[in-house]
């Protein structure tokens, strides 16, 4: 049909790059706002408790008269900042994994294993034991969502690598007498850049899903720390007295934020691996 | 998505709704017409240890299928249950008890001394929480009357009689807990574990025969209890105060106020000394006793009752505020900030830069500790904090699981709840013997003047004496450990229970009901009664 080549007003790239402006706005205008909320706008006021969603309490309080406003902006820069120090744990540590594999072919079999054997289990199962052993709270969350979620980007990173290995510009500086080391820092790391940050990106929104879920269940941050598992779970007494807006805003806000950083991912992708993006 | 499908969606899941909505209407209708002699409660407090008075069943409320020697009426006085009379030799020590001679098991066999001495030798050698210590022999006089010795005379040990069901010797054995037969108003049908209790009446009982011939008590989280009885299918349902601001149709909301009281436990000792297990005892600023009374003062507990308990509570003076060895002396003017900042400014606390009280450098600040998922005490806690925070005290606040209080207990301030119909829970907290203790004494409260009237109140050898003494420890007009006192502790506020009762269904007068809810409720329950004015 003749529609479906209708002209465009903006190319392709430029709604990318207009994505990708968007989103890092609205993630900073999250966390600058959330910087601004005082520790007097988290304190209880128990004249104003229960209060449904207003003018004045965009998102309604709670029980303690608390401003869920400023609790959801607080607990999404929370979730933020677990995000972004497990994400790129994991990133750290797939590229390591992969470099490693990348070796010789006993270090591949054993990289391989590994990732089988993380695979093989859910992810939420091997991060509640292991946020628990380590004893729970933002070390054990961080520490736990870092450990579990290198798999899937190590061995994209693995297969890249295979690949390049037996690239004509890879025997010839093995020939030429080069270190394995000596390429892998020359040749294999550029190469696998992009995938990295693409990879980094991706893993962002998972590792933030997973820190609410594990929370959620009581295995993560503490009670106190107004993170956004946190409050869904507290909210999940309330919801038979009809206090809806105290899981709906939250909950809401958490999918909105995971949105965007995987509307920021994929567009990144659009733009720096155009061939596999696109396919 | 396509339109089509988002639309078959949409269809889908309306009727679902639909379809759910009749099924319940279903059931409420078939509940009405089998209601009249049974009842459906949903009160939740499903033993773990089974249904064995020696072992610690019925020490709330009453037993249900056991009965006791002695009750405590609706004022809390002392009557006679199974017991026709009791005595109690001129230097405490020999107490004697004639039991009735009429009363049969719901096997039919007799209940004669026999059993009685059973029982509370089986209880003594069950090392459970019934503490037996003190009573050096039980002995059997003739069938119906049974001698016990004590070594330390002891004016609490009529609580064990009240608390104690009578186990028949004939039938007691390893299964007795989950296949009870006693002599109380019901006996047991069936018991699924985690899901429902069914029991019916005991056509052998003594007393009062029931209104009602079965009851089952369901076992459900506290959501779906309150789902329940929207839904129509239970008469009496124990709710948490956060649902009480709820109208369902049917029911109407029954507070019984209680003696189930939250309160701050302060550690009572400078900071340098250890326990055995080597976890560090005493807190440098709650050591102060102006700290400890200031906050006591500061506290505005009225508000507390409104914004945390949707006002149904009282505020919380002592641990037994209400019962008759309380001190209604203890009572002090609270939500003074004046007279708080008063007395720190007397013994040398001033406000520094933040507006926090200060003293040779050292902050009025703490963490006070709450056990994680009682969301009472996490209110409470943080309620707290909010109001000392003007006042000019900096307190943190953290949840932490049960285990770790008891690492974190005899250094840090812990929001903490008691309330019990025997006074001996008041020695336990204050004496100084129980320093480290368990949960009681956790905090090292010691006052020697405290100590003698406890002493002379276990010792006392009537009720009335033991009560005279029980409050002179509690204020005396010098000391005390009531807040105006010592003040170890900053009771907040007593819990009403609550309960969504169906209408038409008289419940009786409830006495002041202790720590734990859903059991004590059933304490009375020979009188429960449809009213006349019920439709049917």
């Amino acid at each position: 049909m003749n529609n479906k080549v209708r002209k465009r007003k903006y190319s392709l790239r430029q709604r990318t790059i207009a994505k990708i402006v968007i989103a890092l706005v609205l993630l900073l205008i999250m966390v600058v706002s959330s910087l601004l909320i005082g520790p007097d706008r988290l304190g209880v006021n128990l004249d104003l408790r229960n209060q449904s969603p207003s003018l004045d309490f965009l998102f309604g309080t709670d029980w303690l008269g608390r401003d869920m406003l400023a609790r959801t902006l607080k607990g999404l820069v929370l979730s933020l900042g677990v995000g972004v120090l497990a994400a790129f744990a994991s990133t750290c540590i797939a590229l390591l994994l992969s470099l490693v594999a990348a070796w010789s072919s006993w270090t591949d079999r054993l990289v391989s294993w590994l990732i089988d054997l993380f695979l093989s289990v859910p992810h939420l199962v091997t991060l509640i034991l292991i946020s628990f052993t380590v004893g729970g709270g933002f070390k054990g969350v961080v520490i736990g969502l870092s450990l579990t979620h290198w798999p899937s980007l190590t061995r994209v990173l693995r297969a890249e690598l295979l690949q390049i290995k037996q690239a004509e510009y890879i025997q010839v500086s093995k020939r030429l007498g080069k270190t394995r080391g000596w390429i892998a820092r020359h040749h294999y790391l550029p190469h696998l850049m992009p995938q990295l940050l693409i990879g980094f990106t991706l893993l962002f929104p998972h590792a933030i899903l997973h820190e609410a879920a594990v929370t959620f269940l009581g295995f993560g941050l503490s009670a106190e720390q107004p993170a956004i598992g946190v409050i869904l779970s507290e909210s999940m007494n309330y919801l038979t007295t009809g206090m809806w807006w105290l899981a709906f805003f939250p909950g809401l806000s958490l999918v909105c934020m995971v949105a965007l950083f995987d509307l920021l991912g994929q567009s990144v992708r659009k733009m720096i691996d155009p061939y596999h993006a696109m396919k | 998505m396509s339109k089509r499908k988002i639309v078959f969606l949409v269809f889908m899941l309306a009727s679902i709704v639909m379809v759910g909505c009749s099924n319940s209407d279903n059931a409420k209708a078939n509940n009405e017409d089998e209601r009249d002699d049974q009842l459906v409660l949903a009160v939740g407090g499903e033993p773990d240890e089974g249904f064995d008075p020696t072992t610690g069943w019925g020490r709330y409320g009453s037993p249900l299928f056991q009965s006791t020697l002695l009750k405590r009426d609706n004022d809390l006085s002392i009557v006679e249950d199974l017991a026709k009379d009791y005595k109690v030799s001129d230097n405490g020590l020999v107490w004697t008890v004639t039991i009735r001679d009429d009363v049969q098991f719901s096997d039919g066999e007799p209940l004669t001394a026999e059993d009685v001495v059973f029982t509370f030798e089986t209880a003594a050698k069950s090392q459970s929480v019934i503490d037996l210590t003190n009573v050096e022999t039980i002995e059997q006089m003739d069938q119906y009357t049974v001698q016990f010795t004590l070594e330390q005379p002891q004016s609490t040990f009529v609580s064990l009689l009240v608390t104690t069901g009578i186990v028949p010797k004939h039938a007691y054995n390893d299964q007795y807990r989950e296949q009870p037969v006693g002599s109380g108003p019901y006996q047991l049908v069936q018991w699924d574990k985690g899901q429902q209790l069914m029991v019916e009446a005991n056509p052998y009982y003594y007393g009062d025969t029931p209104s009602f011939k079965r009851l089952t008590f369901l076992f459900l989280s506290e959501e779906s209890a309150l789902a329940a009885a929207q839904a129509g299918d239970v008469d009496v349902v124990s709710v948490p105060a956060t649902y009480a601001n709820q109208t369902i149709d049917g029911m109407d909301l029954a507070a019984v106020q209680s003696v189930d009281n939250r309160g701050i436990m302060f550690p009572y000792v400078q900071t340098g000394e250890e326990t055995e297990e080597g976890h560090p005892i005493g807190h440098d600023v709650t050591a102060d006793r102006a700290i400890r009374q200031a906050i006591n003062l500061a506290i505005d507990r009225e508000a507390l009752v409104e914004g945390v308990l949707e006002g149904h509570g009282t505020p919380a003076y002592t641990v037994a505020d209400g019962l008759p060895w309380w001190n209604a002396d203890t009572v002090i003017e609270d939500a003074d900030p004046e007279e708080a900042t008063a007395i720190l400014n007397e013994a040398g606390w001033f406000k520094g830069e933040q507006g926090i009280f200060e003293k040779d450098g050292l902050k009025a600040a703490f963490t006070l500790h709450y056990p994680t998922g009682d969301r009472i005490r996490q209110s409470l806690a943080m309620a707290v904090a909010s109001q000392l925070q003007p006042f000019g005290m900096d307190i943190r606040t953290e949840g932490k699981s049960w285990s770790e209080l008891e690492t974190l207990m005899y250094s840090n301030p812990v929001m903490m709840g008691w309330g019990s119909h025997d006074p001996i829970e008041i020695y336990n907290l204050f004496s100084s013997e129980t320093r480290g203790e368990g949960y009681y004494n956790a905090n090292y409260y010691s006052n020697e003047t405290v100590d003698h009237y406890l002493q002379q109140a276990m010792h006392a050898t009537s009720q009335e004496e033991a009560n005279q003494y029980w409050q002179q420890a509690q204020w005396d007009g010098e000391t005390g450990h009531s807040a105006k006192g010592d003040a170890p502790w900053a009771w907040l506020v007593n819990l009403d229970h609550l309960y969504y009762i169906r209408e038409g269904l008289n419940i009786g007068e409830q006495k002041v009901q202790p720590h734990g809810h859903g059991w004590p409720i059933t304490d009375f329950i020979t009188n429960w009664h449809w009213t006349d004015e019920r439709e049917d």
